[in-house]
């Protein structure tokens, strides 16, 4: 037999994996936390996680300006200034928008935290908002980013199908758009009511929370903007809906035509939901290999095609989604006929031991998301202003543990009730409307 | 290429920080001679004579706001026609002393600042803290 069988299984000591994770602090307002994994880590991370997503924004793109205005001039020294001295210090900046948040990050060699702390929090407190830097640096970065987001179909399909499931909030596209101008003034008021206090945390990780919290006291303390955020969510309500879009094809040589099922539901994901695109599947656990999931044996039909299942969690809503891809329009619509078939028979009923499956690369997904930066940042960040604390990576392990395979046939049926959202980029003649699926 | 940056160099303002007095003598005989210059019967301000075939002051000029952008293109048209006329405008029409402000120059210093700025990052040398 292989040697697998000899691996030991015993319970990790609880104390190990407690040691990796940190309470949240309230520091003069902001909420920090710091993650030290085991080992001293050579790198440290710092985010500043900002209540300041697209659905936030007063103005459709100004949350996409603001990003793009993150490391420009402030009065501690200008951009360029701000360049230099973070290559120097061997350090990486980078800001990051999601639909709810947005994050300012900084990764360095471990020590150099005072440093990179102080200069988030002049890019909070103290960003100028130069017109002349919007004309010349945050408007071309706009304009680029948009036009890559245009002509990726994924992506592109992505934005669409969270406006047409969620219309508003939510729905707000992630890109600045040329037909909706957004002045430097605009991105200026939104700031401000962005970077309260009481709307940011910072999260750390290969750094603990006490050192963070005193490194965050003395940067934070004193200068950067007070008072409460007047910035709404807003509810959110699932509309679902259809939408189909040409692809230029001249655009981008490795574009290929995109469509996208997506459905969704106004909670944040449950266990099940959670568990649900792992039992779809789509990605191959094993190189060379379609996979013995639903949707990868659908796609493995068409040469080149994929199909994957995806959950995206909001802090009230939940988008479930496959995203079928195949290099012609032809083919997106032979996968797209059995991904529907699929979807179908989830919501009948599943068998056991595809959920036992299911639930044990959803529990690996929970566990790995927490040891990368990207990833890391994306689950803990928005833990830290609902939860108020970053939960350990098997604390989820004993809720996807309950899953049972009824609760789960019964957790799709619901999913798949209301109207599909469904997206298409391609070759419209040939592409399948949603009544042609039978969703 | 002109000496100390894309204005010249003046002494003035190193004047009016240390010797308000001497400053302050000299203004009317400077007032006079910004009359004499004659650019104000032409309906044009001291910064529409800035030397604009340069980088820096291009890149000033383009970060004016729209309006004063405008103003500067129309006083120009205004000043070749007087020229091609060999005329001056009307009395009335001169521009008074308190609208010839320097609209232009703190940008083109803002500019030149950021250049030197650039300058002195590109050839600085990084020495190992003690």
């Amino acid at each position: 037999m292989s040697l697998l069988t000899r691996i030991p299984r015993g319970r990790i000591p609880q104390a190990v994996l407690r040691k990796a994770y940190a309470t949240v602090a309230d520091v003069s307002g902001v909420k920090v936390a710091g993650i030290e994994t085991g080992q001293p880590a050579a790198t440290t991370s710092l985010t500043v996680v900002v209540k300041a997503g697209s659905r936030y924004e007063t103005k459709p793109g100004v949350a996409h300006a603001l990003k793009s205005f993150a490391y420009k001039s402030t009065s501690a020294g200008s951009a360029l200034k701000t360049t230099r001295e973070t290559e120097l210090y061997g350090g990486v900046l980078s800001a990051t928008l999601g639909r709810e948040h947005l994050y300012l990050t900084a990764e360095f060699l471990r020590g150099d935290e005072a440093h990179f702390l102080s200069l988030l929090a002049s890019v909070l407190s103290s960003t100028h908002f130069y017109p002349h830097e919007y004309a010349e640096l945050v408007l071309p970065t706009l304009e680029a980013e948009t036009l890559s987001a245009i002509s990726s179909p994924t992506t592109l399909a992505l934005d669409l199908a969270h406006q047409l499931a969620f219309r508003h909030g939510l729905g707000n596209s992630l890109f600045a758009s040329p037909h909706s101008p957004v002045s430097v003034t605009d991105v200026k008021s939104f700031a401000q009511q962005a970077f309260a206090k009481s709307n940011i945390a910072v999260l750390g990780s290969g750094i603990s929370t006490d050192a963070l919290s005193k490194a965050v006291q003395k940067a934070f303390g004193s200068g950067s903007a007070s008072g409460s955020s007047t910035l709404a969510p807003g509810s959110t309500k699932y509309f679902g809906g259809e939408q189909r879009v040409p692809l230029e094809l001249h655009a981008n040589p490795a574009a290929q035509p995109t469509m996208i099922i997506a459905y969704g539901s106004t909670s944040a994901p449950s266990p099940e939901l959670k568990v649900l695109p792992h039992l779809l599947g789509g990605v191959s656990s094993v190189k060379w290999c379609d996979g013995a999931s639903p949707l990868s044996q659908a796609a493995a039909k068409v040469p080149g095609a994929s199909a994957e299942a995806i959950i995206l969690p909001y802090s009230d809503a939940s988008l479930f989604g496959v995203i079928i891809s195949a290099p012609t329009s032809e083919g997106v619509a032979m996968v797209a006929k059995d991904v529907a078939l699929a979807l179908k028979a989830a919501g009948k009923g599943v068998k056991d031991d595809e959920v036992k499956r299911a639930i044990a690369k959803a529990k690996f997904a929970d566990a790995t998301a927490s040891e990368r930066v990207a990833s890391l940042i994306s689950t803990a960040g928005p833990a830290l202003f609902s939860s108020g604390g970053v939960a350990a990576p098997d604390a989820s392990f004993s809720a996807l543990q309950k899953v049972s395979p009824t609760a789960l046939g019964k957790a799709a049926k619901e999913l798949f009730q209301p109207k599909p959202t469904i997206v298409a980029v391609g070759n419209l003649s040939v592409l399948p409307f949603g009544d042609e699926l039978g969703l | 290429m002109l000496i100390g940056g894309p204005l010249g160099w003046s002494l003035a303002p190193l004047l009016k920080q240390h010797i308000p007095s001497v400053y302050n003598a000299l203004k009317p005989i400077a007032s006079i001679y910004a009359n004499a210059a004659g650019h104000r019967k032409m309906g044009l301000r001291y910064d529409d004579l800035i030397i604009e075939e340069r980088e820096d002051v291009q890149k000033a000029i383009n970060r004016l706001p729209t309006r004063e952008s405008y103003d500067r293109v129309f006083r120009m048209r205004r000043g070749i026609l007087q020229s091609a006329a060999h005329k001056h405008l009307s009395k009335e029409e001169w521009v008074k002393p308190e609208e010839d402000v320097r609209y232009l120059a703190p940008i083109v210093e803002q500019v030149a600042k950021e250049d030197a700025e650039r300058a002195m990052w590109d050839s600085m040398a990084v020495e190992r803290k003690k």
